[in-house]
């Protein structure tokens, strides 16, 4: 095989994997349960593993997919986040009685888009990436099928993710005819030089918007409370880290490719559209009394935290961003992971109600009622706030430190201002889960294998990288810096 | 080597009984045991450690310095420095961290491994604040202290003890995060202006900034560490946290996380920003008096026993700050001497509380009246720690107040007059209480039993030691004379003290 291919063996396997899942589902009508859950983790778990292992001695597949070091290791991620959200959906499924079969493939597609977009050198691929990442989240939104919300959601998504992908398709069309390329770092460097100066300020804005949309940045971010209630828990914990950090990893290239060029004037837009989303995203969760909602609004916020210290491109703000998009994936993928198995299990109680735990009252002394599975919710949220000895604390205090060291102070200020009134929201939800009683007695339940193996490991973790960030933080500046080669 | 091995083990014995203690939840008792076990060796671990250093001679306020690299990439270590502040306050730590789990043999009787956990964790955290001597690691134990505070007021608490456990927290983290803000500030200017990139206390010493910068880097660590001291305008977050805590909350927050503030302003602030710390101690005076006069006018009016203590607290800290914005070498020794003696008097106090209002469900003070005839000992007791609370001579206040008060009036005598005039209110509303908790005829009626040998268990060894300091302090003062002074070294002519590096 040319060595150019061996790149390529992590998207191979997701994809083979999704065509096999959707193929059995298809044909092979005498399989068991399990059958396809372990095609699509040995599927996930090869990929990960060729994106650890292999590494081509050509970064690049023909001139569109880079397999560097920067998209291995979110391929990685990808597929990590990917493991993760099937074993949560074991049982959440099982119990649903949907452990159904396109759900898989789909799942296996989206981390497909997800690492294309991450190694995307080409605005077609990178279009692809996307495209291929929302169509598989059209499909597990409304996978709850018989739930009103998530029929709501998943049309919402859509409408908001078509207007999305419209933007980003002329944005494109804009700067291709401004710049005639649509390699992404060669047409930013020409965007510098080119008389077109309207065409690419267009394109650019046009290409920021739809990456404002799918990160639910300030003010595209309305769609995002409304989507994390209506979709089921574990395919929120897929889309708020997964799509998330791929559209994220994209932006970090579109950053580095015009660290020299157009960046300048991308800042002050950045720095506003930062602001906005710590403020709005933060004011807006301290309202809320239904727990994805919050957690909606505070995931936007981190998109906030992480577009704050991205700018900082010569002052390790990239580094920065690429380890706290490791925490944030560790921590919401807990967090909405936890309120998935937490809902299973009250499903498992009362035989009919399958719809997720929403309201904060329901969540009244479940501490106490589930402690393995509450303190992965406790632990999450503790991160997400930022308290030591959580990775989530690493991972601001690394945050702020690059957005000072790029001398973004006023802009830390506020981001620090509103991480306090965040501390507030999620200790009041540790305070529902801890600190009140449940109204009535309930038995503890098994939440299945699974569910143990992603609950401990997360756990693991999110305090190891809090104790010992070290060897993560050693990776990741290895990683940028063969970037700037 | 054998006293670097001995720090750590000090430091995180208590954290890792408190995690062994979590996975006996199902067998509360022996989780207790093993919970007041893991308390007292760490006990014994200083008693050894103090023995060590005495036998080596080397008690001169010569250090031990442990540095192990940690995050390098960013200069931060895992650093820890002992002197002689230090160690009293680590002792006090470990102490009232027995107590307190002893003070709930009774009182708690649920979640009592998630309670015991917390405990041990708090101590882990409180003695890690008085021993790291890297920036980033002070941040992440002054942090890490809010926590299991924050589970203790609202797992174990009263009444209102949802609305107080966040009250604590959103105070406690508004301050911080502001100052982890101004700690990486003041990393990057160092690093800027002299290429070394490091978190350690030592390396940041001598950093040269101009007035400005100082002063903004200051305010930011001040107002944390006035928040938790409390400092006047920013104490609303005690009253209620200590009403609404469980005794051994009480006597944690009381006892040790106020200490925290104290300390760190010392051993921090003020070495870190000469200048501007030397600026801003006029502020710092005038708010520590005002918060002794202040608080002892609202206490004068309290209801509620604990909420009595609680802003008598409050006046004693504020001395405390007069103390530490005077900064001389008498008064920073009487800051020090004053921290463990209001740790032992107002723990004492509050769990004297804690006792009463196992035995009658109320705290209010109109309740009781007339406790001498049917509780002779109790009353003893209450009597004493009052008295020492107020700073009669021969008991351990006394010693701290007068070492503040000469360094006042050294410093400025209508200072000295007015922390004087302070003091004296605070025996007005002491002796009220007295008067209306012991004697006087009962106004309801309760079946209260004398001190059990349990609390006697507990009572003995406080008493113990507000006689010792009262009536000896030259020990006390002695271990502390060499580290006050390194310390004024530091903050007024920038040296880095010598350090052990075994």
């Amino acid at each position: 095989m040319h060595s150019e291919w061996l790149g390529l063996i992590p998207h191979m396997f997701l994809a083979g994997g999704g065509i096999l899942i959707c193929c059995a589902g298809a044909f092979w009508a005498g399989r068991s349960r399990n059958a396809l859950f372990i095609i699509a983790v040995a599927a996930v778990s090869f990929s990960g593993i060729s994106a650890g292992l292999v590494a081509p001695e050509k970064g690049v597949f023909s001139g569109m997919i880079e397999s560097g070091g920067y998209a291995r290791f979110f391929t990685f991620l990808f597929c990590c986040i990917t493991l993760l959200t099937l074993f949560f959906c074991h049982q959440y499924t099982n119990i649903r009685e949907r452990s159904g079969d396109v759900f898989l493939g789909v799942m296996l597609f989206a981390a497909l888009g997800m690492s294309l977009m991450a190694g995307a050198l080409n605005w077609v691929i990178f279009f692809l990436g996307l495209e291929l990442l929302s169509v598989s989240f059209y499909i597990l939104i409304a996978f709850g099928k018989n739930t009103r919300l998530s029929g709501e959601a998943a049309l919402k998504y859509f409408i908001m993710g078509a207007v999305a992908s419209a933007f980003l398709t002329f944005g494109i069309a804009l700067l291709y005819a401004a710049t005639g390329s649509l390699n992404m770092a060669l047409s930013l460097d020409i965007a510098v030089v080119t008389p077109e100066k309207t065409l690419v300020f267009l394109a650019m804005a046009f290409i920021l918007v739809s990456i404002g949309f799918k990160l639910s940045l300030v003010p595209f971010h309305l769609w995002t409370p409304d989507v994390y209630q209506g979709a089921a828990a574990p395919v929120t914990a897929f889309l708020a880290t997964g799509s998330k950090i791929a559209v994220f990893a994209a932006l970090i290239n579109i950053v580095l490719y015009a660290a020299d060029s157009v960046l300048q004037q991308l800042i002050p837009v950045l720095w506003i559209m930062a602001a906005a989303t710590m403020i709005a995203g933060n004011f807006a969760a301290l309202g809320q009394q239904q727990l994805k909602r919050l957690l909606a609004y505070s995931s936007a916020a981190h998109m906030g935290y992480m577009l704050m210290a991205l700018p900082g491109v010569e002052n390790h703000g990239v580094e920065a961003v690429i380890f706290y998009a490791v925490v944030y994936a560790l921590m919401n993928l807990g967090a909405f992971g936890a309120i998935g198995l937490l809902s299973s299990a009250k499903a498992d109680r009362n035989g009919k109600d399958f719809s997720d735990l929403d309201d904060l009252d329901d969540f009244k002394g479940l501490g106490y009622v589930y402690p393995f599975k509450s303190a992965l919710l406790g632990v999450c949220l503790l991160s997400l706030a930022g308290f030591p000895p959580t990775a989530g604390f690493i991972g601001k205090f690394i945050l702020f430190k690059a957005a000072l060291s790029s001398g973004y102070i006023i802009l830390s200020v506020i981001g620090i201002l509103t991480a306090i009134i965040s501390v507030y929201y999620y200790l009041k939800v540790v305070a529902v889960l801890y600190m009140t009683n449940q109204p009535k007695t309930l038995h503890s339940q098994d939440m299945g294998l699974m569910g143990d193996v992603a609950c401990a490991s997360i756990l693991t973790m999110i305090v190891w990288i809090g104790l010992m960030p070290s060897s993560l933080i050693n990776l990741i500046y290895r990683i940028v810096s063969f970037l700037y080669v | 080597m054998i006293l670097k091995i001995l720090l750590s083990a000090i430091l995180f014995v208590p954290l890792l009984g408190g995690v062994f203690v979590l996975f006996l939840w199902n067998r509360p008792l022996v989780g207790r045991i093993v919970a007041l076990g893991t308390a007292l060796t760490d006990l014994f671990l200083i008693l050894t450690l103090m023995m060590l250093i005495f036998l080596s001679g080397s008690m001169a306020g010569a250090m031990i310095f442990v540095d192990i690299a940690w995050i390098p990439q960013f200069g931060i270590g895992y650093r820890l420095a002992m002197d002689g502040i230090s160690l009293c306050l680590i002792f006090l730590a470990a102490f009232l961290s027995v107590l307190s789990i002893l003070v709930s043999w009774q009182e708690i009787r649920e979640r009592m491994a998630l309670f015991h956990f917390f405990i041990l964790a708090m101590q882990t955290g409180v003695t890690g604040v008085f021993l790291a001597a890297d920036l980033f690691l002070f941040y992440l134990f002054w942090e890490l202290q809010l926590i299991p505070m924050f589970f203790l007021i609202g797992i174990w608490g009263h009444e209102n003890r949802v609305y107080a456990a966040l009250k604590f927290v959103v105070f406690g983290i508004f301050g911080s995060l502001l100052m982890l803000l101004a700690i990486i500030g003041l990393y990057l200017h160092h690093g800027s202006a002299t290429g070394v990139y490091s978190f350690s206390l030592f390396t940041l010493l001598n950093t040269p900034m101009s007035m400005t910068v100082q002063l903004w880097l200051y305010a930011a660590f001040l107002l944390s560490f006035a928040i938790r001291i409390p400092v006047f305008p920013l104490h609303t977050w005690l009253p209620d946290a200590h009403t609404e805590a469980p005794t051994a909350g009480s006597v944690l927050l009381a006892g040790l996380l106020l200490k925290t503030g104290a300390y760190a302003l010392l051993r921090f602030g003020f070495p870190l920003f000469p200048d501007a710390s030397g600026f801003l101690s006029p502020v710092l005076i005038v708010l520590g008096l005002f918060g002794l006069f202040y608080a002892s006018w609202i206490a004068l009016a309290q209801k509620d026993i604990k909420r009595l203590v609680a802003y008598s607290s409050i006046g004693h800290m504020g001395l405390i700050v007069v103390g530490i914005g005077i900064f001389n070498a008498l008064t920073l020794s009487g800051v020090v001497v004053q921290m463990i003696n209001h740790g032992i008097t107002t723990s004492a106090l509050f769990i004297m509380a804690g006792m009463l209002q196992q035995r009658a469900g109320t705290r209010q003070i109109a309740d009781f009246g007339g406790l001498w005839k049917k509780m002779p000992v109790y009353s003893a007791f209450f009597l004493l720690f009052a008295m020492a609370s107020v700073g009669l001579p021969g008991l351990n206040n006394f010693v701290g107040e007068i070492l503040i008060l000469v360094g006042a009036f050294k410093h400025n005598p209508w200072v000295g007059f007015l922390g004087f005039a302070g003091i004296v209110f605070i025996l007005v509303y002491m002796l009220k209480l007295v008067q209306d908790l012991l004697f006087g005829e009962p106004s309801k009626e309760f079946d209260m039993a004398d001190i059990t040998p349990r609390e006697a268990a507990i009572l003995i060894p406080l008493a113990m030691i507000v006689f010792y300091i009262g009536l000896h302090p030259a020990w006390v003062l002695g271990i502390l004379e060499i580290p006050v002074q390194n310390i004024i070294d530091q903050a007024i002519n920038t040296v880095i003290p010598e350090m052990i590096t075994q």
